[in-house]
């Protein structure tokens, strides 16, 4: 019940930010917190579905309204409810714009319901319900160019969802169930393929990729703070819940090119982001990279690279939306986002160097940051499943982030002194503190991580390898 | 000489008799009534009869008989019963356009349709009431449909064809505004209509040159083991097909589509995209499952080619387009091929999803074009897309129900376009016929394009001087906006009822 | 098979095309020839024949009206006729049947009455 629970207090929240009154928007907010709350509430421990909720929808449609919740989806429902609730509440006072708030809870109720659907078909329905928000989000509050980055968002994802479509109609078809709690597995290489594809665009894999910088450099900063922390994982979310237990022969069969080309993303992430002249790009691009790493650990199928993946997730989640935050305060406050123009950040506004500081070198996987354990043990877990080569490459790739982003610091905290920068305001400060410290909580302690996804991440690895 | 006189089930054909006689009693009203009466009396008679159609309807689907009537020349099974409600429905929702004269005073419809256009005589007659034939010719319209898909030989199914087929033919020509696309696209229609009309009836003696038999039943039997020239066969179906897939609009037999679409007045061309939509379809369905099924290895592959052609050719010209009645006539172009990938599945649930998918079109097509009537400025309904600029802030509510019409077209979650394009395509994946379902997928994606930019030209355009307003719709229009977009809602959220109802029809008698 | 239900037929159509080419062989030869304009001019059914039709080349749609209305009643005509033939056979059935087309097509004779089809101005 909590899990419908959830929904429909996300639904709310988005119907109501479009009641034709002042204090809508606030309303929506309270909604999210209590969304927010909810999520933590569904807490348990051990393996198998924490809650589970089952019903026949459209039996007709194979469709069943079937939810669950469990040591792998948690931690994901909790980093979206998380970030919706900081988005609104950064838009609260900088987009005093009620529509944007209800068109985040919206895509807040299809990302949850992603990540809580236990039917095949559910889940392809929770996954297009996102598709239009996203849409209006930049195209209706993004930079000059939005209009063709929000039309180039909805071609790649559209591509994307109909290969997972047909994906669907093929498992569905030779499974004769589209049940993913414990899901047949006998589908075929190409069932595999369509939905490793459809997943793919989204997550995004290199070279599926083109998509992300234009829509995250035209996005406002809650929509690419949402893009880059929880979209993106619904990509490999579906790699792990769905396209690898439905076909997991075909899945071992298809692991090395989706490690290989995981590794490409890593390395051609990261050198062009060395090459990357705007700031959102930049970050944009080292999603790519980043997700390469969370793709590597999913590529193993073992138990260290799922949990690789799972950590890596979050932490990218964690990082990236935090970064993409403090850009937008950076570019909000200097209106560019041009290396060669900025500068000086250092003097003009130390304390948003300081913390800009902190999350790059989060993000470059530094020991004690979140960033460090999904990308450090991906390469294990590619290292101990024989690729050597991969894992070195990785490592390589890791490397290269490190360049690309002292290279991104160096250009944008030192150097001239432009005028001085107002000081953070508390509404930002309030966006960013919770994340900076989940960030090194994450990084102290991944066992409060691990400890939640362990269970099901044995479960799920005893499943495929049967 | 002794005549056996056929055995006629008189309740089997309540449906369509009501519906013959009422149409003809609406003509004598036109004979006989006062002019200023014949609208008050026209519209209730016609509501009365539909009422009385579709309640006989009910009335059969309860009895569960399904009977071959008239001299083996009606046949009332499940599907035909199921085709015959939704055609019913469909009609009444369509008479509520037809019949709003709120919107322009006098109606949608021409008052004299013989006055030349532009004349001084045309100028006058801009202020009378517009003609009430329209109602009988939408009657007869409806039994003939209703008969088309009931019809159980290759004649009577001809018959039909040409009694629905000729009052669409002249309802097309009737507009008020912008008489002289309206008159072309009439004259377009008839003559490549009768050109179709011409290949089906050739068709049909080609096959009674193979089989020595118009029935269905009989059909069935000799592609089963006659040894004439499979040549016949082939070529009669073929010429068949032709008529079939020009009434559906599948390419390459399209091209009338978009200039009827455009000049038809908007209630007959919602009314042709819904109702003639589910009668052509239940009339492909009948000759495909039942006459020629075991033949269908012949011609799954070309009509494969056609499908996809349709899907496609349909797709990429909805996306060029700059006028709002020529984008839903293109995109009624590439639901044709959705349901021909339906169609084409030929299992079970092909037949069953076919059926769902035309309910499901019809009520979101009909509540599309009552929007497009609702948008209008001094000059008439402003369909070209520029001016739909900035609707969203003129009017919020009725751009949201536009807006929600278009994800349905689209195929989003939710709406019962999803529910009904999930069901053909899985149908068809179920019938061997992914290839199909894949370029569906890559088609349904290109053509979420066009229906992705009237939503953002309506919400993210600033409005111009000429953004025309929204009219307030009168109590019809109002009805007819609300049941479809009410059903378009209820068959994407809870399907389950319409979804028993088409299972509950089961297979065609044969 | 045997032809001979056939031979009758060709006979008939013989006889009319013998017919007809007699019929346009012997009036040059046996009649009188006195021309005059009228009779020179093209036969449009009694109206003065002008160069083109009036009204910029529309032909007035009355006269399509009136070719239609024959119609109508041509159908009735040649439904009528086999009925009669084998009235005692069909019965009241078939009385009431023909009663009914009748009836129908009562229906657009009303209709074209009312509404001026049969007015010629």
């Amino acid at each position: 019940m909590i899990m419908i629970a959830l929904l429909v207090v996300s639904a709310l929240g988005a119907l109501a930010a479009f009641l034709p009154a002042q204090f809508a928007r606030f309303v929506s907010t309270g909604l999210a917190a209590l969304a927010f709350g909810l999520s933590l509430a569904m807490y348990a421990t051990g393996a198998g579905f924490w809650h589970e909720y089952d019903k026949p929808w459209v039996p007709g449609l194979n469709l069943r309204f079937h939810l669950g919740v469990d040591g792998i989806s948690w931690p994901l429902i909790v980093l979206t409810t998380l970030l919706t609730l900081l988005c609104c509440g950064y838009s609260l006072w900088k987009t005093p714009d009620s529509r944007l708030i209800g068109l985040l809870l919206a895509m807040q109720t299809g990302i949850v319901g992603a990540f809580l659907a236990l039917d095949l078909v559910l889940f392809f329905v929770f996954f297009e319900v996102i598709l239009l928000p996203m849409y209006a989000v930049i195209a209706g509050w993004g930079g000059p160019a939005k209009r063709a980055a929000a039309r180039k968002f909805v071609l790649y994802t559209l591509f994307g969802s109909m290969l997972l479509l047909l994906g669907v109609y093929l498992v569905v078809d030779q499974t004769g169930s589209a049940d993913l709690a414990a899901p047949k597995g006998t589908a075929t290489m190409a069932a595999f393929v369509f939905l490793a594809l459809g997943f793919a665009v989204k997550a995004p894999l290199w070279p599926l990729h083109t998509w992300l910088p234009d829509a995250h450099s035209e996005a406002p900063t809650v929509g690419s703070v949402m893009l880059a922390g929880v979209l993106l994982k619904l990509g490999t979310y579906g790699l792990i819940r769905v396209a690898i237990p439905v076909a997991p022969e075909a899945a071992a069969k298809a692991a090395p090119v989706l490690g290989g080309l995981a590794v490409a993303a890593i390395l051609i992430g990261g050198l062009v982001c060395l090459a990357q002249t705007e700031l959102k790009r930049l970050i944009a691009y080292s999603s790519v990279g980043h997700m390469g790493f969370v793709l590597l650990g999913i590529a193993t199928m073992s138990a260290t690279g799922l949990q690789a993946a799972l950590i890596g997730n979050l932490a990218h989640g964690l990082i990236t939306g935090l970064l993409f935050f403090l850009v937008g305060a950076i570019k909000d406050r200097t209106h560019t986002g041009e290396l060669s123009q900025l500068g000086g950040l250092r003097d003009s506004s130390p304390w948003l160097a300081g913390i800009l500081g902190f999350a790059a070198l989060a993000s470059l996987g530094l020991p004690g940051l979140a960033g460090f354990w999904g990308e450090a043990f991906a390469v294990i877990a590619a290292a101990q499943r024989g690729w050597w080569l991969g894992a070195a490459l990785a490592a390589v790739g890791g490397a290269l982030a490190a360049a690309y982003l002292l290279r991104m610091l160096r250009k944008v905290t030192h150097g001239s002194s432009p005028p001085r920068l107002t000081g953070p305001a508390g509404y930002e400060l309030a966006a960013w503190v919770p994340l900076a410290v989940l960030t090194i909580a994450v990084g102290l302690a991944p066992l409060l991580i691990t400890d939640v996804t362990g269970p099901a991440v044995d479960a799920l690895v005893e499943a495929i390898q049967r | 000489m002794t005549f056996k006189l056929p055995a006629i089930d008189y309740l089997a054909l309540a449906p369509m008799l009501v519906l013959f006689g009422a149409a003809c009693a609406g003509v004598l009203v036109d004979a006989l009534v006062p002019r200023e009466w014949r609208y008050h009396v026209q519209v209730p008679l016609s509501l009365v009869a539909l009422l009385a159609s579709g309640g006989f309807v009910v009335a059969l689907a309860n009895r569960k008989e399904h009977v071959v009537t008239a001299g083996s020349a009606v046949v009332i099974d499940g599907p035909g019963l199921f085709l015959q409600g939704s055609i019913v429905v469909l009609g009444i929702v369509a008479l509520f356009l037809v019949a709003e004269r709120r919107l322009e005073p006098g109606g949608a419809f021409v008052a004299q349709a013989a006055v030349v256009a532009g004349s001084e005589a045309d100028r006058k007659q801009m202020r009378k009431p517009g003609v009430t034939e329209v109602y009988p010719m939408m009657l007869f319209a409806l039994a003939g449909m209703m008969l088309f898909c009931s019809a159980n030989d290759l004649l009577t199914m001809f018959v039909a064809l040409e009694v629905f087929s000729l009052p669409l033919y002249l309802l097309c020509a009737l507009a008020r505004r912008r008489r002289l696309l309206s008159q072309e696209a009439a004259v377009k229609y008839f003559l490549l209509g009768a050109f179709a009309s011409a290949f089906f009836l050739y068709g049909v003696a080609m096959i009674y040159g193979y089989a020595g038999k118009v029935d269905f039943r009989g059909i069935n039997e000799a592609v089963l083991g006659s040894s004439n020239s499979k040549t016949l066969l082939l070529i009669g179906l073929a010429m068949l097909a032709i008529g079939l897939l020009f009434k559906v609009a599948a390419v390459p037999f399209h091209v009338w589509t978009p200039d009827v679409y455009q000049g038809a007045p908007t209630p007959i061309t919602a009314f042709m995209a819904a109702c003639t939509k589910v009668a052509a379809f239940g009339g492909l369905l009948r000759v495909l499952y039942v006459a020629f099924e075991r033949s269908s290895w012949d011609f799954r592959p070309t009509l494969g080619v056609i499908a996809a052609a349709t899907m496609i050719v349909g797709a990429v010209l909805a996306v060029t387009q700059t006028d709002i009645k020529r984008l839903l006539a293109y995109s009624s172009v590439a639901n044709a091929g959705y349901l021909l990938t339906g169609t084409l599945s030929m299992n079970r649930d092909g037949l069953k999803y076919t059926m769902f998918y035309l309910v499901a079109y019809g009520f979101t097509v009909l509540a599309a074009f009552a929007i497009v009537m609702l948008v209008r400025d001094s000059d008439g309904e402003a369909t070209h897309l520029a001016r739909w600029a900035g609707l969203g802030r003129r009017s919020p509510v009725f751009a949201s129900l536009f807006t929600f019409l278009m994800l349905a077209f689209a195929g989003i979650p939710l709406t019962s376009g999803f529910t009904a394009k999930f069901g053909v395509f899985a149908a068809a994946v179920g019938g061997n016929m992914t290839w199909l379902v894949i370029i569906g997928v890559l088609s349904s994606m290109i053509l979420a394009f066009p229906y992705l930019r009237v939503v953002v030209l309506m919400w993210l355009s600033v409005p111009g001087d000429d953004t025309p307003t929204v009219s307030v719709p009168g109590a019809f229009t109002a009805a007819a906006l609300f049941v479809g977009v009410a059903m378009t809602l209820v068959l994407g959220v809870a399907p389950n009822q319409a979804l028993e109802l088409v299972n509950d029809a089961g297979a065609f008698l044969r | 098979m045997s032809l001979s239900p056939y031979v009758p037929i060709v006979g008939l159509f013989a006889l009319a095309a013998a017919f007809a080419l007699f019929s346009v062989a012997a009036a040059p030869l046996t009649g009188p020839r006195r021309y005059n304009r009228a009779k020179l001019d093209a036969y449009e059914c009694g109206i003065e024949p002008t160069p083109q039709a009036a009204g910029g080349g529309k032909f007035p749609v009355k006269f399509y009206l009136t070719a239609m209305l024959f119609i109508v009643f041509d159908i009735e005509i040649i439904f009528l006729y086999p009925w009669a033939v084998s009235f005692n056979a069909l019965g009241l059935f078939g009385f009431v049947e023909m009663v009914l087309f009748i009836g129908t097509v009562f229906v657009a004779y009303a209709y074209v009455w009312r509404r001026g089809g049969l007015d010629w101005d």
